[in-house]
């Protein structure tokens, strides 16, 4: 399988012919699949804007201005902090806010959102804000689960953040994107969200492909009484509609008012579960025509076990169908989480995901309309980009690992 | 064919067995039981052991699934309420007829309005138009149905803000005043109600059955037979609607049957949103309340629903598909 792009100059071909001299073995497979990859812009677009919204919730804590659990009962529903620029005169200045004060317009008895101008309050860079509050555990290290973390003494934690005000009295807020209706900032939930939202769709798939995996291998390669009975589970399985399947599952784990990184490990399961099947039938079917193939033969009259022939000759053929899969199904995963937290079902506070979010807009944004309280919209947003980047990576490496679509 | 189809309705009952079996399963799993919100009645402390004994929960799970499955059989019985104490199908039937009206007219304006899209997609491959319509399906398959009923309500509620009338209603499937009106009166009512869930539930389904249109189209114009229809001389109209569409459309028109059952239930967030009395939020209530019957039967019914219209679907396409043989 050599890439049968024309070289387009005579030095260019003298080269490739000079490197087709040196090394006779051929290109892997992966690494044509990244040279097609490369073609399609769509697909590296969406893969830059994954890898920014990746990074990001993984540096939560440092971007965001509070911690994952503030509240703030004093600023329900505050609208965006407006950034200026410009001093009273209009010359650029170092950025700074006013403080937003609210009252109640005894009119109408809403709460108003006045801006109070007689003070500026600039916004710092790298601040430390030390109390015990807004301390927290730095990201590649917060990986690890607690238990672990204190079993062996590690407890580094940090106290810098991006951005905040400066302000003395810590009256003023600055919230980026507004705040929700316990006073909490949508910016930096979003970004908290953020980590549960994007990673539950990869661990989930991961999880159920590895399941699929096991089953549909064990069924094609065996055959026989394994094969039906794995193949009638999946039937049944199939039989009964996901969504329905997927709220049933959380009805387990939602009553047992667990702790945020269990319910995590719940809806992962949940999810494993309802996608395991489509997936073993595929591998299954895979794993039925590669086995009539010589090579399998080939690793069998080599003395080869069961075992042997399985792991390390049918499996990694199926790797280049896995990888692909995996990329279509996680934005499915990430649209059931936030189905899921929407319904009041999946993730609770004062852990945060998107859809989670999106339920508070639903409870109480129905009655004020879309241009106030715009701001609780915005994590719906944020599902939408993360499922469609997804989707195009996901085309981009389906054409990119299909012999027909090269170009 | 008849031999096919009756070997394929004998093949559902054990996948129906088996599927209300593991439903039976995931929904036993869950913790605590109806009764368990009154463990801790201060006037009467047996009380929820009391109604454990009422309601037969403290018999053994599987002794419960036979049970259940037994009445489900001999006499289409699928338990009592327990939160309303009336019998399930009374209370599930409306439910499943209001989900219906939703996931009917969804269902037509998809296949209306996806087949020419597709078909435009295809014979115009890479045009602008295409591009566009590409780009928009994509929109449309990430967009959650949710996000989407919140946003058309909150454009509602703002429209009432700003000219003080009612463009589309805030949810719900009729007025307040829906019991004063004539027939007609009723029937525009229930209209108005329909527009705004019908437009989000169908662009959902839209976006994927475009797709599925353009890839149809595009795989059947590339065949041996349409470049020996057009080396014969046909005029291409004829080529691209007597053989091109006229095959491509045949087996999407036989994805109708599990399409449904897609809509029906991806509807789900929609009738959540919009206060709509459909089967899902009651699926959500009952989930709540540990109403395990209800939660049975809408998950029975599904699972009906899903194979019934995946076998017609396999049957429509044996049907119209000289190549599939049974």
């Amino acid at each position: 399988m050599a890439d049968i792009t024309k070289p387009q100059t005579k030095q260019e071909i003298e080269t490739a012919e000079a490197k087709a001299v040196r090394s006779a073995k051929s290109e892997s497979l992966y690494s044509i699949a990244w040279k097609q990859f490369r073609k399609h812009p769509l697909a590296r677009l969406a893969l830059t804007i994954l890898a920014i919204l990746y990074t990001v919730s993984a540096f939560a804590d440092f971007i965001a201005p509070y911690p994952e659990r503030y509240l703030n009962a004093r600023a329900t529903f505050q609208p965006p902090t407006k950034i200026q620029f410009r001093d009273a005169d209009g010359r650029l200045t170092r950025p700074y806010v006013y403080k937003q004060t609210k009252s109640i317009d005894m009119e109408t008895f809403q709460e108003v959102w006045t801006v109070d101008t007689s003070r500026q309050y600039p916004i710092k860079f790298f601040v430390r804000r030390d109390n015990v509050l807004d301390r927290y555990v730095p990201f590649p290290v917060n990986l690890i689960p607690v238990g672990i973390r204190n079993r062996l003494g590690i407890k580094p934690w940090a106290s810098l953040h991006l951005f905040g005000v400066d302000d003395p009295s810590d009256q003023v807020k600055i919230y980026l994107w507004g705040s929700d209706d316990v006073g909490g900032d949508v910016f930096g939930k979003i970004l908290f969200g953020g980590r549960i939202s994007l990673t539950i769709g990869i661990i989930g798939s991961l999880v159920a492909i590895a399941i699929g995996m096991a089953m549909g291998g064990l069924a094609g390669f065996f055959g026989g009484w394994i094969d039906e009975l794995i193949m009638r589970l999946v039937e049944a399985l199939s039989a009964i509609p996901t969504i329905f399947l997927l709220l049933a599952l959380s009805a387990i784990f939602y009553p047992l008012n667990w702790p945020p990184i269990y319910v995590f490990v719940a809806i992962v399961v949940s999810l494993a579960l309802i996608g395991w099947g489509g997936i073993a039938r595929s591998v299954r079917g895979l794993v039925l025509s590669l086995r009539e193939q010589e090579f399998t033969f080939a690793a069998k009259a080599l003395g080869a076990n069961n075992w042997r022939v399985i792991l390390r000759h049918l499996l990694p053929q199926t790797f280049s169908y896995v990888i692909v899969v995996m990329s279509l199904i996680i934005p499915g995963y990430i649209l059931f989480e936030s189905v899921l937290s929407f319904y009041g079902l999946g993730i609770q506070p004062p852990a945060t995901s998107w859809g989670l979010m999106l339920n508070t807009a639903q409870s109480f944004a129905g009655v004020t309309g879309l241009t106030e309280r715009w701001w609780i919209f915005i994590p719906g947003i944020f599902i939408f980009v993360s499922v469609l980047t997804w989707n195009l990576l996901g085309d981009g490496l389906r054409d990119a690992f299909d012999p027909r679509s090269r170009k | 064919m008849i031999n096919y189809i009756v070997r394929r309705f004998i093949n559902l009952i054990p996948t129906f067995i088996l599927a209300t079996l593991l439903a039976w399963i995931v929904v036993e799993l869950a913790p605590g039981d109806f009764a368990s919100q009154f463990a801790f009645d201060q006037v009467d402390p047996n009380k929820a052991e009391r109604i454990r004994e009422l309601l037969g929960l403290n018999l053994p799970w599987w002794k419960r699934y036979f049970f259940w499955l037994r009445n489900l059989v001999t006499d289409f019985n699928l338990g009592i309420s327990m939160t309303t104490k009336n019998d399930v199908t009374i209370l599930v039937i409306p439910r499943m007829l209001n989900s219906l009206y939703l996931a009917l007219p969804a269902l037509i304006l998809v296949y209306i309005i996806a087949i020419p899209i597709g078909v435009y997609s295809a014979l115009r491959q890479y045009s602008i138009g295409d591009r566009f319509l590409t780009v928009f399906s994509l929109i449309g398959l990430a967009i959650p149905n949710f996000f989407l009923a919140l946003i058309v309500l909150a454009f509602s509620v703002q429209w009432f803000q700003a000219y003080g009338f009612f463009l589309i209603p805030t949810g719900g499937m009729t007025s307040t005043n829906f019991s004063e009106l004539s027939f007609w009166g009723k029937t525009l009512d229930f209209g108005w109600h329909l527009i705004a869930p019908v437009l989000v539930v169908a662009l959902s389904g839209l976006a994927g059955l475009t797709r599925i249109m353009r890839g149809q189209m595009l795989d059947v114009m590339g065949q041996d037979y349409i470049r020996t229809a057009r080396a014969k001389g046909l005029p291409e109209k004829s080529v691209t609607y007597k053989h091109g569409l006229r095959n491509a459309i045949l087996v999407i028109i036989a994805t109708i049957g599990s399409t449904l059952p897609d809509l029906l239930l991806g509807a789900g967030t929609v009738e959540f949103v919009m206060r709509w009395p459909g089967i899902t939020p009651l699926f959500i209530r009952s989930i709540f309340a540990a109403d395990v019957y209800v939660v049975m039967a809408l998950l029975t019914i599904a699972v009906v629903l899903l194979m019934i219209g995946n076998l017609i679907s396999d049957l429509a396409l044996a049907l119209v598909d000289p190549r599939i043989r049974y």
